[in-house]
């Protein structure tokens, strides 16, 4: 068991930063694309859906790179854990609409005719990964972690023993 | 303890404090360094994107649209038609593909009936489903044929297209096909190859393509009929059943 209470995290992280890395680096081709995507969920005033679509591939992207190094690792899960909670409701307010869209998650977006039945799936992998970084946000240390060497003195390795965060 | 020892413990427990406090600074200007590092990519990551989305900025100049054009659309029949019906398309989408195998010699009758005027709304975004941008380029040349040859020749040109759709994925036909259907559609040679090669309406199709996005359309084939949007299959027998 200690095992895993020390080690869940590293694996956590590699899947999540994965995950948003991807979904980063396909939208970066194509930035009308991801403003067409946003805009396609018709929840945001116009005024700010192309911006909104130019960061959100740049966010992901950072977010999931600082995940898989371990770099800023509580500010990165918390970040990656708002966007889900973003995209959660996106989703879910889609469903609710009526509008058959594609999530845009990883590139594409717009309509979709099996948009229905995808909706529940895509919802409960946001769902899956979102309690995963909340974890992450509440414990940040993980092994082989660029945090370990940037801030040593929140923990106390000789004592073995994990101080308040 | 002597105070010889006791000076000498005193002299390594400083020594080690000004080696940790080195470190704690060492590792508070990494740690500064590397917020910079998030900072400057976030923004000018943003920033590059921002750049990079042409939409609406038509190269710093006015968006060359085509001679012809209503707007982003393209109107062919008669002026009196009864019904208008309005079609989103993209040369490279399979369904719209399937939607015009199904309907494009009806169309075109009931065009020539004066039962129908269809205004065609060409997009272009499926470029990273083919291996050589045919989506876009094809979209440029539909633009190019209205522009030197008007409505009909534009009309001949899309049916003879989406007869010729390539598979998703593959290498589409080149500049040089598409002249020579456009030719074949009536546009004048010398003229028509100049604005195929030189992507003359590029900007136009891409802001295009937004206004389909901004219009609350989500995908292509999208058929309107009196204000109302239609997905493939009804819009299909929508129009079948007005052209009938």
């Amino acid at each position: 068991m200690k095992w895993v209470v020390e080690w869940w995290g590293l694996p956590a992280r590699l899947l999540i930063g994965s995950v948003w890395i991807a979904a980063g680096l396909i939208k970066l081709p194509d930035p009308a694309a991801s403003v067409r995507a946003v805009r396609a969920y018709d929840l945001l005033p116009e005024s700010v859906v192309p911006p909104v679509g130019h960061t959100l591939p740049i966010l992901e992207l950072v977010v999931g790179v600082c995940l898989v190094l371990g770099l800023f690792t509580r500010p990165a899960s918390a970040g990656s854990a708002v966007l889900f909670v973003a995209f959660i409701t996106g989703i879910a307010s889609a469903w609710a609409r009526g509008l058959q869209i594609e999530c845009g998650c990883f590139g594409g977006g717009g309509f979709d005719a099996d948009a229905t039945s995808k909706y529940p799936w895509e919802i409960a992998r946001d769902v899956g990964l979102l309690v995963l970084s909340i974890l992450l946000a509440w414990r940040p240390r993980t092994p082989f972690a660029v945090d370990t060497f940037l801030f040593p003195t929140e923990t106390h390795p000789a004592e073995g023993v994990r101080q308040p965060r | 303890m002597s105070t010889r020892a006791r000076k000498s413990r005193d002299r390594a427990a400083t020594l080690r404090r000004e080696a940790e406090e080195r470190a704690r600074r060492r590792r508070r200007w990494l740690v500064i360094l590397a917020v910079g590092v998030v900072v400057a990519v976030i923004v000018g990551g943003t920033a590059l994107l921002t750049s990079r989305d042409t939409t609406g900025q038509g190269g710093g100049a006015a968006t060359t649209a085509p001679t012809g054009a209503d707007g982003y659309g393209v109107v062919v029949g008669d002026a009196d038609a009864p019904k208008t019906v309005v079609i989103y398309e993209d040369f490279q989408c399979p369904v719209c593909g399937a939607f015009e195998h199904a309907s494009a010699s009806q169309v075109a009758q009931g065009i020539d009936d004066g039962k129908v005027r269809v205004e065609y709304r060409v997009v272009a975004f499926l470029d990273q489903a083919s291996q050589n941008e045919y989506s876009s380029r094809a979209a440029n040349a539909a633009a190019a044929v209205l522009d030197v040859a008007g409505p009909d020749a534009f009309k001949k040109f899309h049916d003879t297209l989406y007869a010729n759709q390539p598979a998703e994925n593959t290498a589409g036909p080149d500049n040089d096909q598409l002249i020579e259907w456009a030719v074949q559609a009536g546009a004048d040679r010398g003229q028509v190859t100049e604005a195929i090669n030189s992507g003359q309406f590029d900007q136009w199709v891409v802001d295009a393509t937004d206004q389909m996005s901004k219009d609350g359309v989500t995908g292509t084939p999208t058929i309107e009929i009196d204000g109302e949007k239609l997905d493939p299959q009804t819009g299909l027998q929508r129009v079948l059943a007005l052209v009938r």
